[in-house]
């Protein structure tokens, strides 16, 4: 009896909101907006204009205008930007052509249940546990020319095999540690997209006769897009923005020049300057770019 | 004291000629309250939390806390951590006095404002300095903003059983050629010759002060420094030349290891020689005993008879109130123990873990030299030996060029030194682009 007039009531009640609900949706929405643009967007605008100025960080009154003074340095007279630069594609390159491939690989195996998957993903997991600080923490004891590798191998500091400060080694004795984080991170990320993928798409496709390869490419990794999206977002961001691990070994000075560090020797300490500020622009351009780009060719195809 | 117990009195220091001469306007006092007896409880941060300085500072503290009845909250900060974080921390709620820098490191934060105007401490205790102290004290208004705690010189340090071994003396290793003589008899042994170690990218900016106050003379060394001479000159590429000469006889992981990675290789007997800051002299004396009557200090050879060995690095270390703080009073009315003769001997006074006394060179010239031992002597004889003395290239040029400019193109050059060429002009080029002072 009720029935009907509560069925003919609904949809209407659906569209429009009570005040109550009113207030309860702009708080839910407009505080977290309030920190957001406060907390992030403010911050954000604020270094941009900075970056066109001059300024030790200390009382605003002496700001002077430079103009593209600070880029103009940083692009022309500072080869220490080419030198993080370089790294930094070489992080990207490393992380999208090996890390991420081997966290998918991982991923896949441990899904398909092999023998100790178990095993296998809480030993892959574990390392994302730990912060990226507490990681360079434990390579740095590790690899140190006093540190343990080095102590095995009966090495003293004198002929220690320089895993830091050797330049033709050491982008990938720092990527290598970045990637024993990164590979299990990218695994539970993708694990958790192949478990949501429908057994019977796979049944389907063996019962076609598809080859193991044949089904993961041609069935699941379409059928896991919104989970690529993100894995390749995390890996282009996790490249650019790659800092922690570094100045836990290298500290502020450049021994391992990369964007994140020149951001932070630039606008910390005494020798803060606005160059710290454009540094951190040109790493939001750089991150911000791909990650619009490929988003956008992502959901112009899913509306079509 | 007579003038010869101390051999700073005498000298330049820099910065000093800068600042001579607006100096001295030893205006009245603007710290109220100072003569009063009780100026409350005060915060004290620290820019070091190892063994030996923290020792020193709790007694200090103790001795002040037991005299005035003023409590004293310690924060320590690890010193990078500290150094990266100061504008920030002296812009916010700093505690009222902190250890810093003499000379430009100082000035530069006294000019912003953020330093506590210290004149009336330094019409108390001023006449137990030196005038070079008083100088390098001294922001570019002509106030004080510093109170200096010791001092030390960089210079060769190495193990004096080791020289006997070799076969060497203080007295056979005076200038480029018995020195490059040195290193290859070191070589020979199969030992480290030159330890360095530059991974913190400060540590051979001391290495580049001394070889170009050596080959271009104190003038020029500070002149570059300033931006007043170019670094594309060919005095400078002369300096990386001779630099090059001594990396057959370094560590091959120069960019591995940091100052105390270095001083590990002499501590080891593995290197025959270090250049370094006498501060370290703790840490051997932390080892043994024995390794700390072992180590011995000389001046940097020759290289240029025209300049001998005529500058050191010796910077000076000490605290400053913020103006910012709380009790700005209670951090001057503090200062003013600490310099005092009373307050350093106090600080004298700390003992390590292992019960001995903590070796230090006060910038105090109450502090009888004669109480010095073996190896503050030596670093005495050094001071004595130099007619200019320079703090450290950190602490000599603008902090916005030594950090993030000159510390990484020393880096590269190890990495690199044939680009030595492409390493000087973008030097230049990126004085040239710094920002006008304000």
């Amino acid at each position: 009896m009720n029935s009907t007039a509560i069925g003919a009531n609904k949809p209407h009640r659906r569209r429009a909101f009570s005040r109550a609900d009113r207030t309860t949706l702009s708080a839910f929405v407009g505080v977290p907006l309030f920190f957001h643009l406060l907390l992030v967007w403010v911050p954000a605008i604020l270094t941009i204009i900075l970056s066109f100025t001059y300024w030790s960080g200390i009382s605003i009154s002496r700001i002077k205008f430079a103009g593209l003074a600070n880029y103009k340095n940083i692009f022309f007279d500072t080869p220490a930007f080419w030198e993080a630069i370089h790294n930094n594609v070489i992080w990207l390159a490393w992380f999208a052509g090996i890390a991420t491939p081997l966290g998918i690989l991982l991923a896949y195996q441990i899904d398909r249940q092999i023998r100790g998957h178990k095993f296998y993903e809480t030993a892959y997991y574990l390392p994302v546990v730990l912060s990226l600080a507490v990681t360079g923490i434990i390579w740095n004891f590790l690899l140190r020319p006093d540190g343990f590798v080095n102590g095995l191998m009966g090495r003293d500091i004198d002929n220690a095999i320089s895993f830091f400060g050797n330049y033709n080694i050491n982008i990938y004795v720092i990527l290598t540690i970045a990637s024993w984080r990164h590979i299990g991170y990218i695994m539970l990320l993708y694990l958790a997209g192949l478990k949501s993928v429908d057994m019977a798409l796979r049944e389907a496709a063996s019962l076609d006769g598809a080859t193991e390869w044949q089904t993961f490419k041609k069935v699941i990794f379409p059928a896991m897009k919104p989970v690529n999206v993100i894995v390749i977002v995390i890996t282009i961001i996790e490249s650019l923005r790659a800092f922690d691990i570094v100045y836990i070994i290298y500290g502020s000075s450049a021994g391992f020049p990369i964007l994140g560090t020149l951001v932070f020797q630039n606008i910390a300490g005494e020798g803060a300057s606005m160059k710290g500020a454009a540094y951190a622009v040109i790493l939001f351009a750089l991150s911000i770019g791909p990650i619009i780009a490929y988003l956008r060719t992502t959901f112009k195809s899913d509306v079509q | 004291m007579s003038d010869a117990t101390h051999g700073i009195s005498r000298r330049t220091v820099l910065k000093g000629a800068a600042v001579g001469g607006l100096g001295l306007a030893a205006g009245g006092s603007l710290l109220a309250g100072c003569g009063s007896k009780s100026t409350g409880p005060l915060a004290y941060g620290a820019r070091s939390v190892d063994a030996g300085p923290t020792a020193q500072n709790k007694a200090l503290i103790a001795a002040y806390t037991a005299k005035t009845k003023n409590e004293v909250k310690y924060n320590a900060t690890e010193s990078n951590a500290f150094q990266n974080n100061l504008s920030q921390y002296l812009q916010g709620t700093p505690d009222d006095t902190f250890e810093w820098m003499a000379g430009y490191r100082m000035q530069f934060f006294a000019e912003q404002g953020l330093l506590a105007d210290l004149t009336s401490v330094w019409d108390t205790i001023g006449d137990q300095y030196a005038e070079s102290y008083k100088i390098a004290s001294t922001g570019l208004d002509g106030k004080q903003y510093f109170v200096p705690k010791s001092w030390y010189p960089w210079g060769m340090h190495f193990r004096k059983s080791m020289f006997k071994d070799l076969g060497l003396s203080a007295d056979t290793v005076t200038n480029w050629d018995e020195f490059l003589k040195m290193l290859d008899g070191m070589k020979k042994k199969g030992l480290v010759g030159f330890a360095a170690g530059d991974k913190g990218g400060w540590e051979a900016m001391g290495t580049f002060d001394i070889l170009n106050a050596r080959i271009n003379g104190y003038q020029f060394h500070v002149d570059l420094l300033a931006g007043r001479e170019k670094w594309t000159d060919a005095k400078v590429l002369d300096v990386f030349t001779h630099w090059a000469q001594l990396i057959p006889y370094m560590n091959p992981n120069v960019l591995d290891l940091e100052w105390d990675g270095a001083m590990q290789l002499l501590l080891q007997k593995k290197a025959g020689s270090m250049l370094m800051g006498s501060w370290f002299g703790g840490n051997f004396k932390e080892q043994s005993q024995a390794d700390y009557d072992d180590l011995s200090i000389i001046p940097f050879p020759e290289i240029n008879p025209e300049h001998g060995r005529d500058t050191v690095d010796a910077p000076i270390d000490g605290w400053c109130v913020a103006a910012n703080g709380t009790n700005n009073d209670g951090g001057a009315d503090f200062l003013k123990f600490a310099g005092d003769m009373e307050g350093v001997n106090a600080t004298l006074a700390a003992k390590d873990a292992n019960g001995a006394l903590i070796p230090m060179t006060s910038a105090n010239k109450g502090q009888d030299t004669s109480t010095y031992d073996a190896f503050q002597k030596e670093q005495l004889a050094v001071m004595d030996e130099a007619k200019y003395i320079t703090q450290f290239l950190d602490r000599d040029t603008r902090p916005d060029f030594a950090g993030p400019v000159v510390g990484p193109a020393i880096q590269s050059w190890f990495k690199n030194p044939k680009d030595v060429n492409k390493i000087v002009d973008s030097l230049q080029a990126q004085w040239d682009a710094l920002p006008p002072l304000a």
